[in-house]
This record gives C-alpha cells, structure tokens and sequence, in this order.
C-alpha cells in the first residue's frame, strides 16, 4: 500500500470518528444537561419580588440537577437587557431568564426589544391577584368607589407602580370595561403610591394582593374588588372582577424563559425540573410566606406561550386606545 | 417603653448577637470605605446568608451594615475625593481641600464624631417618636416634595462661588436627569435607542466618575505625583471645633431626621439639602468648598440621621424611605415577617432589639473609626503612583456591581474626564450633582401634582406645607440677588 493510500485511510477514518464523536457529543448535550453551570438573568433589581423568586428557586434548582447556578440581576431598562442577553445566548437551556408580567407591558408599550418569538417560556409559576385598593376612611366598598367616579369624572385618581406596568394595565383594563373616566398617577415605588392612599392624598390603587396583605389586615387599607374569578379566601366579601361581569382576571405573573432557539427536549427537561420543585414543599411554604397562594400559579410551556401572546395582544389594544 | 428597651438590651447584649453586630460594622466599614460598593449591595450579599438565622439577628445584621456603610463613605472621600458611598458626595467638598492642607486628621474627626452624633439623633428619634414622625412623613404628597426639591435647587444661587456656572451646572445636571423613560407617559426621552439608557444616568457612575476619577486624573498630571502623604492624627473631640460647628451639628441631624422620614427621598438627597442649608446659614458662605469644618459636619450629621430616620415609615407604616430599607422591606417579607401598619405592634421585641442594637452600632462607630482609618491609612505611604490605579479598580469593579452593566462604567469613564475638563475652569461639579440628584424628584413630582388635581396649579398654594416651601424658595432668591443690588446703594449712600 503506497503512503498515499495509507494517509488516505487514516483521514476517512479520522473524519468517521471525528464524525460520531460530534454525534456522541450532541447526544450528551441533552443527556448529561446541564453539564456545566446555570445562570439565573433576573429581570429585575436584587431584593423584589422576581429576585426573591429566583432565589427561592436557586438551591432548589441546584439540587435537583446537580449543578451550581449563578444569579445575575439586570434591573436595566425595566429587564430588557436580561430578556436580550437570554434570547441572543447560546441555546444549550442554561442561561435562564426570569421575568415578571413586566416583561408583556413593557413589549406592548414599545420598551423591549425582545419579541415573544424570540423567548420561550419554561413555565409559570406565580399568579398573583390585581386588586384595587382604597383607603376604607374614603370609600366604605365598590359600589361608594363607582357612585364617586362616576359623578365627578375625572376626579377619581388611582395610583400603580410604574408608567408601563401590570397596575397601569388593570388600570386601562378597568377603565374600558366600567366605562368610567378615571385619572392614572405612576409612583417609581410601590411603598409611595401606598404612602399616597394611607394619606388619602389619591382614592385608591392598584396593587397585588401579595404585597398588601400587611394593610388591609391593620384596617388601614381595604381591597374593593380582585381581578379573579372567584371570592378569595378570607375575603368572601370583596366582589371579583368575573361576579360582576367584567372579564379581567389578569394580575402579575411570574415565570422562567429561555431563548427561543432551545431545543424543545431542554425546554421539556427544565420545565419538568421546575414543576417538581413547584410542587416540593419548600417552595409551597415560600409561595405561602409571600402570599402568592391565592390561586395555582403553575402553567406550563405551552399553555404559558398561548397566554402570553393573547395577553400582549390585549395590553396593545388598551394602550392605543387610552 | 423602657421596660421593651430593656428586653431588646439583653437580647443584644448576647454573646452570638455583640459578634454579629461587630462583624455587621467591620463590613460596613470596609464595604463603605471601598468606592462604588454602596450600602444597598453589601446588604443584597448579605440577604441569602441571613436566611439561616433567625428574624432579630438578621436584622440586627441588615440594619448595623446599613448604618455603617452610611458612615464609613466619608473615609474615602475625605482622604482622596472618592467617595465611598452616594451619601458621602457631599463630604468630599470640603473634607478633602482640608486633607490637601494637611488637615486628614481633623477632617476625620470632625467627620466621625458628625456621624456619631447624626446617627445617634436619627435612633433616638427612631426610638421615642416613630408614629408621631411616620404621620408628618405621610403629610408630605406630590406637590410637597415638588415644593422641597425646589428649595433645594435654590441653592445654587447662594453657593458662592459664579452665579452664571452655577445655573449652567445645575441645567446640566436637569438635562442628565431627564435622560431615560419618562416616568409619567413611560415615552423614551434621549436614550437614541439604547436600552443602556432607558432607565435613565444612575447616580453612581455619575458620582465615582466626576469626583474620584477626575481627582486620579489630575494627581497623575502633578509632578509631585510620587510624594506620600503626611502622617496624621484624628482628633474626634477637639473642643475650638466643637464650638464651632454644634450650631450645625444640631441643625443638621434635625434636617436629616426630617428628610429621612421622606418615603423615597434618601440620605445622600438629606446630605445635600443639609449641605445647602449650612452654606445659607453661614456668615461665611465663601469659606465652604475650601476647607470649612460645617461644610464636614453638615453632610455627616445629615446622612447618618437621615439612614436611621429612612427607617420610621419602614417600621410604623412598612413603606421604605430609601433604596436600603426598600431592600430590607424585603427581607422582612422572606422572614416571614408582615410589614404594614401593624409590624411593631407585633414585633415589638425585634424592633426594640433592633433599635438598641443601632444605638451600639453607633458607639461602635465612635469607637473603632480611628483604628480602622490607622489600618487604612498606611495606605496613604503607598505612593499615588501605585494608589491611583488602586482607586481607579476599586471605581470599575463598584461601578459595575450595581446594575452588572459595563455601560455604566464607560459612563463612570466619560464622566471622570468630563470632572476633570470641568474642574481645570473651577466650574462647580456640586450644581450639576444639585440638579441630577433634584430634578427627578422636582419633574416627576411637579407632574404628578398636576395629574392629581386635573392640571390646576393652585395646588401648590393651598396646601400649606408645599406653600411655605415656595414661598421660602422665592424669598431667599429674591434676596440673593437683590443683596449685591442693597450692598451697592449703601456703598452710594455712604460714599455721598
């Protein structure tokens, strides 16, 4: 056998086992994931309530894929940066973006550059009810709150965190189903739009119920109405948005998203990993400590994918009409 | 009430506790003399760690590092204008010409004891008045923080020094604050696009780049670059400067109690407004910025009484006063702990053991400043040739830690040059600082005023409080400016 031909034998097979050890190396991706370290991109600033979320979920995730996970907050432009460093990375599911509704408002309101077709969503795993909130001094329930709005239009002045936010949304959702003409003041913190309705300064707000419970249980603060379905448990008195005939049972969600180019059996993998520790009784007691157990906030790929696309669509509708 | 004072002094008093509170303050101390690592991100590194322990010694942890931070800003910026926290911009305007006189040790001490005393007015206030104070803090709406951030901007009239650069700085420091989302219609405002801007310039780089940057930038153009600095003792009871800044010291806690209570107006705004205050009051405005001792106590006492103040309508009302406390807010939350109206009803022997435990932090303070700052400054024999870049690290690495953008220390960058053009005309950096630390306060509350009562401007007048604060702000600078015009007549006068 001339040299050549030995050279040439060497390269095919050099090429084959080259060929099956990039094949083997694919198969291992998936195998062996994550096969290496995880980062957490918060989409929002450290202490809140993404980051808390992401943080309960941290040493939970660790554990259950055998891994160390890095988290990263990137409260930049309302987490637009987290969303487009996620759906721009590698796809190999372990840069993990968690975000907030804000994430929906802020694409409708033009802010974030990343589209829905560029993240996938993981999973949902909080659901946490809108409420309207109004200090009981003003208005005793629902019905003095609509008597004085609709007298004096305009006059009613209702107070949410942040100019393109989840409270601004139950605002204009509210607005177009009640037909009443109300007026939107955005604090830059939850704590001033609070201190504002404890002044009677403003006539009420929106707000998440997670994050009031300490008010409306001192008296100072009283819920009017919730966006939900059914009467909340401990406030069997507070009419729902569905009782009263308005279809809005949207609050502020949270979820975990991954760019839009991973594979769907990563997609599947994270988001079984996710479930289990949604249903582990660490997280439950974490979700009962911050008053996220109102109602189920679990929702998977799919189901979340679906959702946040009709929502998108709904808070563009709002925002051209106001 | 002093029987709940007691039980929280035996809580504290144990061993594990005294450690924990030591521990607390060392870090601060190190975290706070270190540029760009301010007091909220010390407190974010902490919070996982404090999850294993339980309620009352996490937060005897979360608020002793709070309150050490706060203090320990003003070592940095004393020695080498770089100031270790966003409170302690302030500080750096006189503390530092002192130190180029050869004054470090003085400075320091003026600084500490000012601290101490601050501090220490802030926990009593904390202690005896917080639901009196919360419901004052709950007074205070749009038009009244509109009204507060334009007597604060009024300032720039009676700084001093060229009324004309004064103006220009402070519309400076107005258009950088305008940058970012509009916070009322959420419209993009100057950001080209770029989502580096959209939440607007953060303070920090802006702070770290003009003061610390700029300084590193003209001491490396000095020939005598190399020379180390004289040793230096502090003096933190000296009694000719006692005498000469208790006016202001008293004067100062009071203001930062006042503002601290202020939900979302923080101790480094106190800082300043106690600052301007200081030069209005003095007889001799022309001193502050070269060296003057009130010009050290005003910002220190300020900051230290506003940081414990920041934390009454945290306990009474569960509404945070500053970045800080809205952090702690939270960690209140992962503990299990219901903040709100009711929270020290509830948590009485938490509260009250937090309590007395800051009020030790601020002995501690008192009593291991000097040590530390000896440790530290042997830093000071380093030649600047090698501490320079030391600093300029220390710059970048904070910079970045605080939102994990390197956008934000090519803005620290760009601003250390800019610091440094601006500083070679004596252009005053302290009204640009005025109006990017003001305007946002100014602009967004103006608006909101108007949103809350249907566009009619009366408003401002008939609410009492934001109708003094106008008419104070509109009195002192008609003053200002007729004074050299009243001055002149009397010189016609005299001379006829």
């Amino acid at each position: 056998m001339s040299d050549r031909n030995t050279f040439l034998a060497f390269g095919m097979a050099g090429v084959l086992a080259a060929g099956t050890l990039a094949a083997s190396a694919t198969m291992a991706a998936e195998d062996n994931f994550p096969d290496g370290n995880i980062t957490f991109l918060v989409a929002a600033g450290a202490g809140g309530g993404t980051d808390n979320f992401a943080r309960t979920i941290q040493p939970l995730l660790e554990e259950r894929l055998d891994t160390t996970v890095n988290v990263i907050n990137l409260p930049t432009a309302s987490g637009a940066i987290a969303h487009q460093r996620t759906a721009s990375g590698k796809a190999d599911g372990r840069t993990l973006d968690f975000a907030s509704s804000t994430l929906v408002t802020s694409l409708a309101a033009g802010q974030n550059p990343t589209g829905l077709d560029q993240l996938t969503p993981v999973a949902r795993m909080q659901s946490d009810v809108m409420a309207l909130v109004v200090n009981p001094d003003k208005y005793e329930d629902l019905e003095a709150f609509m008597e004085h709005a609709r007298e004096q239009p305009g006059d009613t002045v209702i107070g949410g965190t942040a100019a393109a936010s989840p409270d601004k949304m139950a605002f204009l959702a509210f607005q177009d189903a009640t037909g009443l003409d109300l007026s939107f003041v955005p604090y830059d913190q939850e704590g001033s739009t609070a201190a504002n309705v404890l002044s009677g300064n403003i006539d009420g707000m929106f707000n998440e119920i997670s994050s009031i419970t300490g008010y409306t249980e001192s008296g100072k603060m009283k819920p009017i109405l919730f966006f939900a379905e059914q009467p909340l448990e401990g406030f069997s008195e507070v009419p729902t948005t569905v009782g009263q005939g308005w279809d809005l049972t949207n609050g502020n969600e949270r979820g975990v998203f991954v760019s839009a180019k991973t594979s769907p059996e990563l997609v599947n993998r994270l988001e079984s990993a996710l479930h289990e520790i949604y249903q582990s009784d660490q997280y439950q007691q974490y979700a009962e400590r911050v008053h996220l157990d109102y109602r189920d906030g679990w929702m998977g790929s799919d189901a979340y994918q679906q959702k946040l696309q009709q929502d998108l669509k709904q808070y563009r509708t709002l925002l051209k009409q106001q | 009430m002093l029987e709940s004072l007691l039980n929280g002094l035996a809580v504290v008093l144990q061993p594990m506790n005294l450690v924990i509170l030591l521990s607390a303050v060392f870090i601060g101390f190190v975290g706070g003399a270190l540029p760009g690592l301010s007091g909220v991100i010390l407190v974010v590194i902490l919070l996982p760690v404090t999850y294993g322990m339980d309620s009352t010694s996490a937060f005897m942890l979360l608020t002793a590092i709070y309150a050490s931070t706060v203090f320990s800003g003003l070592i940095t910026s004393i020695l080498y204008r770089a100031p270790g926290t966003p409170e302690a911009v302030m500080t750096s305007f006189d503390g530092y010409p002192m130190t180029q006189k050869g004054e470090a040790g003085k400075a320091l001490g003026i600084g500490i004891l000012s601290s101490a005393i601050g501090g220490t007015v802030g926990t009593v206030a904390l202690i005896v008045f917080t639901p009196l104070l919360a419901s004052v803090a709950l007074q205070f709406s749009s038009p009244e923080f509109f009204a507060l951030a334009v007597l604060g901007l009024t300032v720039v009239a009676s700084l001093g020094s060229d009324l004309l650069l004064g103006l220009i700085g402070a519309m400076i420091g107005l258009f950088i604050a305008t940058i970012g989302i509009d916070p009322v219609t959420a419209t993009s405002r100057f950001t080209f696009g770029s989502l580096n801007l959209a939440s607007g310039i953060n303070l920090i780089p802006i702070i770290v780049g003009m003061f610390a940057i700029s300084e590193v930038l003209k001491r490396a153009g000095e020939n005598s670059s190399h020379k180390a600095m004289k040793e230096f003792r502090i003096r933190i009871f000296d009694g000719a400067v006692l005498k000469k800044i208790r006016t202001t010291l008293a004067r100062s806690s009071l203001l930062g109690v006042g503002v601290g209570i202020l939900p979302g107006i923080g101790a480094s705004t106190a800082a300043m407004i106690s600052y301007s205050e200081a030069v209005r009051w003095s007889r001799h405005p022309e001193c502050f910025g070269k060296g003057e001792a009130n010009g050290i106590a005003a910002p220190e006492a300020a900051n230290n009484a506003a940081a414990m103040g920041a934390l009454v309508p945290l306990f009474a009302l569960g509404i945070p006063g500053s970045g800080t406390t809205a952090i702690i807010l939270g960690a209140f939350v992962m503990h299990g702990l219901q903040p709100g109206p009711t929270f020290m009803s509830a948590n009485g022997e938490l509260i009250y053991a937090v309590f007395v435990g800051l009020l030790i932090v601020n002995l501690m303070i008192l009593a291991f400043a000097k040590p530390f700052i000896a440790v530290l400054s042997r830093l000071l024999n380093v030649p600047y040739a090698a501490l320079g870049p030391i600093i300029i690290i220390c710059c970048v690495v904070g910079t970045y830690s605080v939102q994990n953008s390197m956008f934000d220390v090519w803005l620290m960058l760009g601003f250390g040059v800019a610091g440094y053009l601006l500083e070679k005309i004596n252009f005053p950096l302290v009204a640009i600082i005025l109006g990017v630390v003001l305007g946002p306060i100014a602009e967004s509350e103006f608006r909101r005023s108007l949103a809350m009562s249907q566009g009619d401007p009366m408003l401002f007048f008939t609410r009492p409080i934001s109708a003094t604060l106008l008419a104070a702000a509109i009195g002192i600078v008609t003053l200002t400016l007729l004074a050299p015009l009243w001055k002149r007549h009397r010189r016609r006068v005299a001379a006829a």
